[in-house]
């Protein structure tokens, strides 16, 4: 029987590294293993050192490993093209340009992706034969409890579209009962602990313990009890030679002992290796260490003893792309999760409330820890943040979003007049879980458009994540573009949508509106993810405008053998950041505490941009 | 790896014909709730199934990409489709004769029909 292993934790945790190694192990071990990631930002061909792509791979170095990672374009595309093939062969060119149109909104992209997803738990073999273990390396913990929670919620919008109108978001329930034995298929396989396991990969510290403890409550809500951990980067007891990293040990032995206490699960720890893992032979060494205990193969790579460049941040180009521009000033924080983003953003919007600009913090995360690192409770309206005078803050929670917007139709619909049996259809309508997306959605334009904040920062969600949500309104417009039949009521609503969007859309095109901040640290692979997500937004006519260097060591912190090692990896990478983005860098050191409160944010607000720029303008 | 389709692909089982069918434009949903704007015509058609429903009377609606074999299954709805292309639909056939094309049906419309039509 075939063995599930799902990776879920926060992006950054590394959790992509321990699936990469322990399918290696697998592998080595002579059993014949597939790695699969649904993450749409995917690095596993950067830690394999191959192309891999939306295809099983043979993976060179290991005999037994092959490798996909799950386009959720290339996903839609094939979904689209097995959809229309019956549509191509009766109708005219026409009618199937139109289908292909409709076909390319938010909904087919989520049950594409979930229908690829479903077929490696129901049939997990290739043409040359079946997979003893097949590894997800899932998408980050808000992103895959909504993939994992999709197979119940479709079963359940079956099961009502059965009893009801016949209707879901997905078509008429005839025509996918095939789908439901197969969504059945997979959430059997996923509660079986004899054939799946979950492993939480989290560090030690609050943001991760608390996303893990949420995630671990929903999989048990959900039936599936074969949980583990790995507790990650723990700061090696050698390292307290070195006061920055003395400090953070002791932080993380708090956690570590918390996680004993609230996380009642298998453990396994990992420490904080010097250098990245990638390719074969350190996935094998870090292999060794995951199951065996044995850290013999992993010796520090010596400090090659370069010289840092002076890593001055240059804020005369850095701060007029924070600050408004006569109009507003709207700031996206874009980034791998984990990089610091939240933390980012806030200290940004702290300290430019501070400069006497009216701000609006939002994010869009599903995983939204905003409240945590602000240290005051952020709620699903905007509500100002008491301690900074024009400070405002508010989340977009998906569910709750999703739910708001469900009781704005239906009282619509009711204040219209429309009968008790309508309103139950439409009831049902909006039960599927596309509502979510499209009411988050809805949310975001809605602020995005209010024209009373002098600067809006967006603690956006994770890349790949953000890079859909953002492609959205152009796939409404075309959507609309295309909609042939619409009553006058229907017509100009859609017309006050599609002017909604396309403000949006040349908000965010403008440089002197707009700021595109990509967050990341210098290591390989958030700068490559960086990299990607800035090329899909060239696409979209949109250039990055700050490049956040974050979690970078300070030459005081770099005492030790191991620091240096760091520190010295830190430097190649630093020095390539101005080069390949075209955009002023902004260094975070790391920081010995977690970032947490108004006032740790205030101080290191000032630190990174100055005091009093608002004041010096104006004095001009 | 085998691929199983959302979309039965394979002709239906002969089933008792619908006495009220509606071939719709491509839509998300059956009530248009899923686009960004809430079409009220889409709602009336709705209620107007609600309310045959209500009669005892089977009312199917089928859409292009969900259901595409009962476009291809009545001969009178694929000569409009590819004549007209989308200005065609949606179509309403009363026990399998075209009623209507381009427009959906009011109630009085239907009644009409099926006095016409012996079910």
């Amino acid at each position: 029987m075939t063995q599930f292993h799902f990776f879920s934790g926060k992006g950054g945790v590394g959790k992509t590294s321990m699936a990469c190694t322990t399918a290696v192990h697998h592998a080595d071990a002579g059993l014949r293993t597939l790695i699969v990631t649904t993450d749409p930002a995917s690095n596993l061909s950067d830690v394999f050192e191959q192309a891999i792509g939306h295809a099983i791979t043979p993976i060179h170095a290991a005999p037994n490993l092959f490798a996909m990672e799950i386009d959720a374009d290339q996903a839609t595309e094939e979904y689209k093209d097995r959809a229309l093939a019956p549509i191509r062969a009766a109708f005219p060119p026409a009618m199937v340009a139109v289908m292909e149109e409709q076909m390319s909104g938010p909904c087919t992209a989520e049950v594409a992706a979930f229908d690829r997803f479903t077929d490696f738990i129901v049939a997990p073999h290739d043409a040359q034969g079946q997979f003893d273990v097949v590894i997800f390396d899932t998408a980050p913990t808000g992103h895959t409890l909504r993939l994992i929670e999709l197979p119940v919620e479709w079963s359940r919008a079956i099961d009502a579209a059965d009893q009801g109108s016949g209707q879901t978001c997905i078509g008429p329930s005839a025509a996918i009962q095939d789908a439901k034995h197969k969504y059945e298929h997979a959430v059997a396989a996923m509660r079986d602990p004899a054939a799946t396991s979950f492993t939480f990969v989290l560090q030690p510290e609050a943001t991760s313990l608390k996303e893990t403890r949420r995630a671990m409550d929903e999989l048990s809500k959900l039936g599936i009890a074969s949980q583990h951990l790995i507790v990650n980067a723990i700061i090696p007891a050698e390292e307290a030679a070195n006061p920055l990293f003395a400090a953070r040990r002791t932080m993380q032995q708090g956690y570590l002992a918390q996680i004993a206490r609230e996380l009642p699960l298998p453990t396994r720890q990992m420490p904080l290796l010097a250098g990245e893992i990638t390719g074969m032979a350190r996935l094998r060494a870090v292999g060794r260490l995951l199951f065996y205990g044995d850290a013999s193969a992993l010796v520090a790579q010596v400090s090659d003893g370069a010289t840092l460049p002076a890593f001055e941040a240059d804020l005369a180009a850095i701060l007029p792309r924070l600050l408004p521009d006569q109009g507003r000033r709207t700031i996206f924080f874009a980034g791998k999760g984990g990089v610091g983003k939240t933390v980012t953003s806030c200290l940004t919007a702290v300290w430019l409330a501070h400069q006497g600009l009216k701000t609006l913090l939002l994010t869009t995360d599903p995983a939204a820890h905003l409240g945590d690192v602000l240290g005051v409770p952020v709620g699903d309206t905007i509500a100002p943040v008491a301690g900074v005078p024009g400070l405002f803050a508010t989340k977009i929670d998906p569910k709750a979003a999703g739910e708001a917007y469900k009781t704005r139709i239906l009282a619509d619909a009711q204040a219209r007049g429309r009968s008790p049996e309508s309103i139950a259809v439409m009831q049902e309508e909006l039960d599927s879980p596309c509502t979510e997306e499209i009411a988050a959605f809805d949310l975001f334009i809605e602020y995005a458009a209010q024209a009373d904040w002098e600067v809006i920062v967006f603690d956006t969600a994770p890349t790949g994540h953000t890079l859909r949500m953002l492609e959205l309104p152009m796939d409404w417009s075309q959507q609309i573009d295309v909609k042939v039949f619409a009553s006058v009521d229907g017509a100009q609503a859609d017309e006050v949508a599609k002017a909604r969007f396309g403000g949006v859309i040349d908000l965010m095109r403008d440089p002197r509106q707009s700021t595109f901040a990509f967050v990341l640290y210098p290591e390989a692979t958030p700068i490559l993810e960086a990299a990607r997500a800035v090329e899909e937004l060239s696409s979209l006519g949109i250039a990055p405008g700050l490049i956040v260097a974050n979690y970078v060591l300070t030459e005081a912190a770099a005492t030790t053998p191991f620091g240096q090692a760091r520190r010295a990896m830190q430097g190649r990478y630093l020095s390539e950041l101005p080069s390949r983005f075209a955009a002023p860098v902004l260094p975070i050191p790391l920081l010995a505490q977690e970032v947490r409160g108004l006032e740790f944010l205030s101080d290191l607000g000032e630190q990174l941009y100055g005091t009093g720029i608002v004041a010096a303008n104006e004095h001009e | 790896m085998s691929s199983i389709s959302l979309f039965d692909t394979t002709p239906p089982a002969p089933t008792a014909q619908a006495d009220v069918a509606i071939y719709d434009p491509p839509m998300c949903c059956s009530t248009g709730l899923c686009g960004p704007a809430i079409d009220q015509t889409l709602l009336d058609t709705n209620e107007l199934v609600v309310t045959l429903k209500a009669r005892g009377l089977r009312v199917e609606r089928y859409q292009m990409a969900s259901a595409p074999q009962a476009f291809i299954g009545n001969a009178e709805v694929m000569r409009l489709v590819r004549a007209h292309n989308m200005d065609a639909l949606p179509i309403t056939a009363v026990r399998g004769t075209v009623i209507k094309s381009g427009g959906y049906p009011t109630v009085v419309e239907i009644e009409k029909a099926l006095e016409g039509v012996p079910a």
